[in-house]
């Protein structure tokens, strides 16, 4: 699989010269639960800010490998991982790397909204609390820029000071972007943001996704085929642990190279 | 046709392999089944049915015996909550102010819990947040022995340990409401500390997982989500432990010093309403005024403790709202 990635890199740098370099390089990376090898050898590189969508049958590994990416993997008890995921020079696996750091870097949104049940406002600045940061004027910008990112701010500007809890699901998404987004992140991972969520809840997210791409590099897990081609620059299929395809968006749901790939994308399993 | 029609209800149907559509009215009988619904039913009714009647009658009981002492022995209300002198037994002018009680009482409760509760919420997230695998195979144990120990032995190790190192360090007889409040806060730790674990553990796993994805050390996660998301809870931890403080009798008994008088600081002897009944209690005849006053006593416990109830409904209420 190695060689079709390295056959379209190619064809897409004719395609593309002013792509710029990757953002994160991922090199032979593997991902073991104690004894059971959950990621096999992935090798891709993610381009700065675009969206990068990882798919794939339940349990082939791509939420084990985005939440490897900013070590949220290091949590669960007996996963271990090898190989290199390359930031800015560094290979974020070593073991010096300053996992709190790293997060600030790398936001993280998961497949269900989990605000604090705290207020609005205290969501959104808790990560700068975190930070050190105690200007109130430094604090209320950053929230207020938040929301307007996250395309919330005209929804609950009235009422920062109730309870997150009180919004609805996918308000409660889109806080939980905007809470990712105050520690000005590089990189944004989302693990099925919109899984949980109703269609119009849903398609607010993919609006704000693709919005968000002009300054983040998004990568997204998803069950949802169809978002996947309506948002993503480039698709990544996963089966059993390993990284069948990878490539534009518009030519793996096409033309994919793959026969497994194919029979996935035109629903014959998984 | 009417007849007929009865006749047929009467019949239990021949098909269907013996089962009947009928309900079996013979109740008498089915007491005798082990699956009789019926039998069921009796038997958890009855227990909710005898603890509710057995909680309403404690509570008559207590209060017409309590306020016989205002009523046949008419003595002030006011000056038994607030009077300070307390010689029930003094054969001219005996007075009857129980306010050095309630004061010993609330006092060795509050200090007890302000000892107790830091160390037992400590624990308690220990063994839940910091090392979930061993410190809870430590400390569950531990805290089951705490609580298995009887109170006269807390009492005497307080009275043989306590109690000298109080007065060789602190001062006076050693005999005091801090020695008092050390050894109920040994007593409510356990309780304390297994409510508070069970609240942290309630505390759902998505909050912890998008405080450490938003660059939360371990300690700013504990610090600012885990402990506000159980905020609640743990506040019913410490008032259950208050509860059971506030009631304990025998320990406090063996060390407090169990002066009548109001104490001046928390290094003086002083007395708790538990203390006093069990002290007096032996010494009175029934319907004497001593006895009267010392049900009075009792039924002032059972106010504050409702008391504590009512702060538990609301702190949790109120925790559910947020």
């Amino acid at each position: 699989m190695n060689q079709v990635y390295v056959k379209q890199n190619v064809e897409e740098s004719h395609q593309n010269m002013k792509k710029a370099s990757p953002v994160l390089e991922v090199k032979d990376l593997n991902i073991y639960y104690g004894e059971h090898h959950a990621v096999k050898h992935i090798t891709m590189p993610i381009e700065e800010k675009s969206i990068t969508a990882l798919i794939g049958p339940s349990g082939c590994g791509k939420s084990t490998f985005l939440r490897t990416i900013n070590r949220m993997n290091d949590l669960i008890h007996g996963a271990r991982s090898e190989g290199e995921i390359l930031y800015g020079g560094i290979n974020l696996l070593t073991p010096k790397v300053d996992v709190v750091q790293l997060r600030k870097e790398i936001g993280m949104v998961f497949q269900r909204p989990n605000p604090f049940p705290k207020s609005i406002y205290e969501n959104l600045v808790l990560s700068l609390k975190f930070s050190g940061i105690r200007d109130k004027k430094k604090l209320k910008d950053i929230a207020e820029d938040c929301l307007r990112k996250a395309a919330l701010w005209d929804e609950v500007k009235d009422r920062l000071d109730k309870s997150a809890l009180s919004l609805s699901g996918g308000q409660q998404q889109r806080l939980c972007i905007a809470r990712a987004l105050a520690l000005k992140p590089k990189v944004l991972l989302l693990d099925e943001p919109s899984s949980a969520l109703d269609p119009i809840s849903s398609s607010k997210i993919e609006e704000l996704l693709l919005k968000l791409k002009e300054e983040y590099t998004i990568i997204i897990v998803t069950h949802n085929m169809q978002q996947a081609a309506r948002i993503a620059d480039k698709t990544a299929f996963f089966y059993q642990g390993e990284l069948i395809e990878y490539g534009n968006t518009d030519q793996m749901f096409t033309h994919p190279a793959e026969k497994r790939t194919e029979d996935y994308i035109s629903g014959r399993f998984g | 046709m009417e007849n007929k029609s009865v006749v047929i209800q009467m019949q239990p149907s021949p098909n269907n392999e013996g089962r009947s559509l009928i309900q079996n009215k013979k109740k008498w009988t089915s007491i005798f089944n082990r699956n009789s619904e019926w039998r069921g039913k009796i038997w958890i009714y009855g227990s909710a049915i005898v603890v509710i009647l057995s909680v309403i009658a404690i509570t008559l009981f207590l209060t017409v015996q309590g306020l016989r002492s205002f009523v046949v022995d008419h003595i002030n209300v006011i000056d038994f909550i607030t009077g300070t002198e307390w010689y029930p037994d003094r054969a001219e002018n005996p007075s009857y102010g129980a306010l050095p009680f309630i004061f010993g009482s609330l006092t060795v409760t509050i200090l007890a819990a302000i000892l107790a509760a830091p160390f037992a919420i400590g624990s308690a997230l220990f063994m839940t947040e910091l090392a979930p695998k061993w410190g809870q195979k430590v400390l569950q144990p531990v805290i089951e022995i705490l609580v298995g120990i009887p109170s006269v032995v807390y009492g005497f190790i307080g009275l043989s340990v306590i109690v000298p190192f109080m007065r060789t360090h602190v001062g006076g007889s050693g005999f005091s409401l801090l020695s008092g409040a050390l050894v109920v806060g040994v007593m409510i730790l356990p309780t304390i500390t297994s409510i508070s674990a069970d609240a942290v553990r309630a505390v759902s796993h998505d909050l912890r997982q998008a405080s450490y994805a938003l660059g939360a050390t371990k300690w700013q996660t504990i610090y600012r989500v885990v402990i506000p998301a159980a905020k609640s809870t743990l506040l019913t931890a410490i008032v259950l432990g208050m509860a059971r403080a506030f009631g304990e009798a025998l320990a406090v008994q063996m060390v407090i010093g169990n002066a009548r008088n109001l104490p001046n600081a928390i290094s003086d002897p002083s007395a708790t309403l538990t203390t006093i009944i069990t002290l007096s209690m032996g010494h009175s005849t029934t319907g004497s005024v001593l006895n009267d006053v010392l049900w009075s006593l009792g039924l002032v416990l059972l106010i504050i403790s409702y008391g504590f109830i009512l702060l538990i409904r609301f702190i949790s209420r109120r925790g559910q709202i947020s």
